[in-house]
């Protein structure tokens, strides 16, 4: 009962709902990757409009899964704002990485 | 279009010889097919091997192209504005591109066809292609192949370009390498020639670049035929109506990306950003063509979509509607699984 009235399970739900309607368009995105590569002539100017643009589905995965990291260590220490803290160096990370992906888009 | 001949002139050509009945182009006899006896008359020409003849375009040179008036019915739909020319015997009476309904027009000036590839898909293939492409649509909604199953193939000649160009392309770019405090951009810069040889532009608003991606995926000059009326019998057809800097213009976008593209591939590294570059281009040629399409119209919550199937080899691509539950369900079990997959990590105190 506690469990369920806590912040980090609300927090949770709220990222789900949030993340699943942001994911619609990127759930678009990697439908018309897949028809491209098995449909469109490859190099093509349609193929390259078709594929351009992937790198916002990592964008997406990245940030939903930082702020999954957030709620995770919040509900285990009860500390949002050290878990907020502790994050910074993940999330220094992990912008680099997306950065260098948008830069190979 | 080349054939200068007044209306009742063509009309007479597809008239059959033995019978005097009506002659369709039929795809799968490749010939001039009279409804009435079956007698086929092929539309081979000594002229056809002229057909894959390109023409070269000097863009500081004035457009010496005369326009010309077509010999045939013109049409033109009252909903798409789209023109087409319906050759002998009409079988529609609506328009092909947009399934209006199309009403007979004053002809307006457009530019010969040089050459074009007849049909050699049929109606029942074309329709099949078509039906199966919808169903096997990821995401697409329950009702979709229910929906686009009474809808009907419709036989067009869309118009087309080919261009040969040469690039002489300068380029100035940059590219990243490492992270954090190692983190460096670096300036690049090179020059590169680049050929374009036979690229197809669509020469109308209607087929549009992806769907041209979708069907043509190689193009043979060889099966290029001389522009003749009885090609076109019981198909309708767009003309041409843009002159040859028009057309070069029309394809710039397309031009330019893959200009990029073939940039980042010559400067071979990762990373490859903020792309300036010069091109001078020479060695122009061109074709005006017409190219077989199959156009499948449907509707799906009042949205209008096409399916188009090359009347060439019968490959199919089209547009679709996506089903919003679908893509939330998809959405929602990605979602989930990179969630748990994120709790765990912040649980455990990982990095």
């Amino acid at each position: 009962m506690d469990m369920i009235t806590s912040g980090p399970f609300w927090a949770t739900l709220a990222l789900f709902a949030i993340s699943t309607a942001v994911g619609m368009v990127q759930v678009v995105k990697v439908i018309q990757i897949r028809e491209a590569k098995h449909e469109l002539k490859q190099g093509s100017a349609g193929f390259l409009r078709s594929v351009g643009g992937w790198s916002l589905i990592f964008i997406w995965f990245g940030g939903v899964w930082f702020l999954a990291t957030i709620i995770g260590d919040w509900g285990v220490s009860g500390d949002l704002a050290g878990a907020w803290e502790r994050g910074q160096l993940r999330l220094r990370i992990l912008l680099e990485i997306l950065a260098a992906l948008a830069e190979s888009d | 279009m080349v054939d200068a001949a007044p209306p009742g002139v063509t009309q007479g050509a597809l008239q059959c010889p033995k019978c005097g009945g009506q002659s369709l182009f039929d795809p799968a006899e490749g010939g001039l097919t009279c409804q009435s006896c079956g007698n086929v008359r092929d539309l081979a020409h000594p002229d056809d091997a002229e057909a894959r003849i390109e023409y070269g375009y000097d863009p500081n040179a004035p457009e010496e192209e005369p326009a010309t008036r077509p010999a045939e019915l013109e049409h033109q739909c009252v909903t798409c504005g789209g023109r087409v020319i319906f050759t002998g015997q009409k079988l529609s009476e609506n328009c092909p591109y947009c399934e209006g309904s199309v009403v007979i027009s004053q002809p307006v000036d457009g530019y010969d066809t040089m050459a074009l590839i007849p049909f050699s898909t049929q109606e029942n293939t074309a329709q099949g292609n078509a039906q199966r492409w919808a169903k096997s649509r990821i995401a697409a909604p329950s009702d979709l192949a229910e929906q686009v199953a009474p809808a009907r193939v419709a036989g067009l000649y869309a118009p087309f370009w080919t261009f040969d160009t040469k690039e002489a392309v300068s380029y100035w770019a940059k590219y990243t390498t490492g992270s954090g405090d190692n983190k460096r951009t670096h300036n690049v810069s090179g020059a590169m020639n680049i050929t374009f040889d036979d690229l197809l532009v669509p020469a109308s608003t209607h087929v549009t670049p992806l769907i041209r991606d979708g069907i043509l995926h190689e193009f043979q000059p060889t099966k290029l035929r001389s522009y003749r009326a009885g090609y076109l019998a019981g198909f309708a057809a767009e003309r041409h109506h843009m002159s040859v800097s028009e057309g070069l213009r029309s394809n710039r976008k397309d031009k330019d990306l893959l200009i990029r593209n073939r940039i980042k591939g010559h400067i071979n590294r990762s990373r490859v950003h903020s792309i300036r570059y010069r091109t001078d281009t020479s060695g122009i040629h061109y074709r005006r063509i017409l190219l077989p399409v199959w156009i499948l119209h449907y509707s799906y919550a009042g949205k209008p979509y096409k399916i188009v199937v090359s009347g060439i080899n019968g490959r199919t691509y089209g547009e679709r509607p996506f089903s919003k539950w679908k893509l939330a369900g998809y959405s929602a079990l990605i979602s989930g699984a990179v969630i748990g997959f994120g709790l765990l990590w912040g649980a455990a105190g990982w990095l």
